[in-house]
């Protein structure tokens, strides 16, 4: 089933209206902070500017949404896709859930290998030899290359720390 | 002339043609290389550099520096992950460049762009420096705060899209540049209670999130027939421009170079202002405006120019004032100190040797910048081969270790995720990504100069008006501002 898409100034309106939600979140936040002190403006000087300013330009672009920036004008354009497609969207989406979750909780050898999984095998459909292969290919480079031997930061878990304890 | 030929002379000894090497190397690898940026690069450099004789040490060190403007290109192009700030407006057109087969000619532009750009911009150091750092040295913060806003109107002005819709990305990134700790007494401010806000949103997170990972949602909608790309020439020489895109590089580089130059004069973010401006600048004179972010060659050569003869014009205030001009230059000030040389206007007198050896390792180091890179172009292209399965992870995986390695703080993940999906839902409906990162690049020096002048005026704002150089600007800024209200541009669809 094709769902119907949003016009092209629906969908404006929605991105502006997140805009605009972003905007009175940090005005409220920012009319906390002294906007004058005895020396001059204060921390929230600026930011009530700003605020107030990106408020007041969300409220314009809602009445008069505008033309869209040329240079990705393409994008704008709504296009009816398959529920394949969908589902392919829906499944990087969530590789990108899993590179925060990995980030944050199990370093960079177990994220890399999770979302190449997620992505080649069911995004792409591709073999789950070819996933797991790829996904321990990037992830052994990126821990050798940049962990060991350029020494860059990467996410520590248990399987960095047992390599570094090895090799350092 | 003398004195240059002087520091010819000083730069052409087998030791420190091999220091300038090691370092336009070490800059273009790191420039390519998610998670080494140039400050890690120098910092870690810097305590091996001190046993070396000083002109070497800061041969070499500069050499990084320089050398990272160019390697940060190729990731633009092939992957629309930008490197750095100044490589944001490169990820416009030539990503779309690339897409179209012409990876090879966009990294031959740049390459050929920026090493014009680059030794004009040092001729410009050469003989420009002393009455430069005179007039610069009369900015105070009314003058810097009327430059930022007439950098940002200009900007908007060039958008393409909508007025309101380019000012409103402004604010916005604005007001991202207020997250975080207060820049003059470090009170939080917009933090929520979150620690991991209290440094503010980092350039890094929010730049690959905005154009890296929107990027890579934006390569997930499309149907695989539209992924193909044209396969890069194998001839030799097939990375080379062709004479059509070779001539209508050369205005844009020359604007370039001569815009990049003089903005990059200025401290803080000189070099990302050029290179935004070039873009807005070379769109509105171009006769077809309707190719930018489609794969023009003008909106590739013009900022490429602009942010190497920037990042060139950015030693004006480091060495004929002590004044860096971003976070690399300021610890290349402090390896200068480390190295017993002040440098400040007394720098010519007191040791020419290492001033105008810094300046002749540039011209040369710009030559070995061309040789290095343009035979490497052909394999770096090859990236473009990789199917899209296999192509997106390399990318998050790139993306990761670039986050990561910038702050040690897994949060920053996090916000690029975030901000990844901030960026597909703007791009997605014509909003203007690139104002928002000049916006909150700027953002700081802004606020910063905007507050300082109204706390020396016990908060009168004609201040912004007493002298001729901040009434210039604010003249600018208003002239387009009005301008920008134009029906056409006013809100009104054009189709």
């Amino acid at each position: 089933m094709i769902r119907p898409s949003w016009g092209r100034w629906g969908g404006t309106r929605i991105a502006t209206l997140a805009l605009l939600a972003a905007a009175l979140v940090g005005l409220w936040q920012s009319l906390r902070l002294e906007s004058w002190g005895f020396d001059g403006p204060g921390p929230g000087f600026f930011p009530q500017l700003m605020a107030a300013i990106c408020v007041a330009l969300a409220v314009i672009v809602l009445v008069f949404p505008g033309q869209a920036q040329e240079t990705e004008g393409g994008d704008t354009e709504e296009s009816e896709a398959s529920a394949e497609a969908r589902r392919t969207f829906g499944i990087y989406i969530a590789s990108f859930a899993v590179l925060a979750a990995g980030a944050m909780y199990a370093g960079f050898v177990a994220t890399t290998l999770a979302f190449t999984i997620v992505i080649v095998r069911f995004a792409e459909k591709r073999s789950w030899l070819a996933a797991i292969g790829y996904g321990l290919a990037c992830a052994a480079v990126g821990l050798v290359c940049f962990g060991w031997l350029l020494r860059v930061d990467l996410p520590e878990g248990p399987i960095e720390r047992a390599f570094y304890s090895m090799v350092r | 002339m003398e004195a240059l030929l002087g520091g010819f002379a000083t730069t052409l000894t087998p030791e420190n043609l091999f220091f300038c090497f090691v370092g336009v190397l070490l800059g273009t690898v790191v420039g390519i290389l998610p998670g080494l940026g140039p400050l890690t690069t120098i910092a870690i450099l810097l305590p091996i550099t001190f046993k070396m004789e000083v002109t070497s040490a800061i041969i070499m060190l500069s050499g990084i520096y320089y050398g990272v403007a160019y390697g940060g290109t190729v990731t633009s192009v092939l992957m629309r992950i930008p490197g750095e700030a100044s490589s944001v407006v490169t990820c416009l057109d030539g990503y779309e460049m690339a897409r179209k087969g012409r990876a090879g000619a966009a990294l031959g532009i740049a390459g050929i762009g920026s090493f014009v750009a680059g030794t004009v911009g040092v001729i410009g150091i050469s003989f420009l420096s002393p009455p430069l750092a005179e007039l610069v040295i009369k900015f105070g913060p009314a003058e810097y705060a009327m430059l930022m806003l007439a950098g940002l109107a200009m900007v908007t002005y060039m958008s393409s899209g909508s007025l309101p819709r380019a000012l409103l990305m402004a604010a916005f990134g604005l007001l991202l540049g207020t997250i975080g700790s207060d820049p003059l007494n470090m009170t939080p401010r917009l933090t929520f209670g979150i620690l991991a806000l209290g440094d503010g949103v980092n350039l890094v997170p929010l730049a690959i999130g905005l154009f890296g990972l929107s990027e890579v949602l934006f390569m997930a909608r499309q149907k695989p027939d539209d992924m193909k790309v044209l396969p890069p020439p194998s001839r030799l020489l097939g990375f080379m421009p062709s004479r059509e895109e070779a001539r209508r590089s050369v205005g844009p580089v020359a604007r370039g170079t001569v815009m990049g130059f003089l903005v990059g004069l200025l401290p803080g973010g000189g070099a990302v202002l050029a290179s935004f401006l070039s873009y807005g600048m070379e769109r509105k004179l171009s006769k077809n405006p309707e190719e930018f972010g489609k794969g023009a060659v003008e909106g590739l050569a013009g900022p490429e120019s602009a942010n190497n003869a920037g990042t060139a014009g950015a030693f004006v205030p480091l060495l004929c004032m002590g004044i860096p001009a971003n976070a690399v230059t300021a610890l290349l000030l402090g390896a200068f100190i480390i190295h017993g040389v002040t440098p400040g206007p007394t720098i010519l007198e007191r040791q020419p040797q290492v001033f105008w050896g810094v300046v002749a390792s540039m011209y040369i180091g710009n030559v070995m910048l061309l040789i290095l890179n343009l035979p490497l172009i052909g394999l770096f292209v090859r990236i473009l081969d990789i199917p899209r399965a296999y192509l997106t992870p390399m990318i998050l995986a790139v993306c990761l270790i670039g986050v990561y390695s910038s702050s040690g703080n897994p949060a920053d993940v996090v916000i690029a995720v975030i901000f990844g999906f901030v960026g597909y839902g703007l791009r997605r409906h014509g909003f203007d990504l690139g104002i928002v990162i000049l916006a909150y690049v700027l953002g700081p020096i802004f606020e910063r100069s905007v507050r300082q002048a109204l706390a020396i005026s016990d908060g009168d704002p004609t201040i912004f008006l007493h002298s001729t150089i901040s009434t210039g600007f604010a003249i600018v800024a208003a002239l387009l501002l009005i301008a920008g209200l134009w029906p056409r541009r006013l809100g009104r669809p054009t189709s």
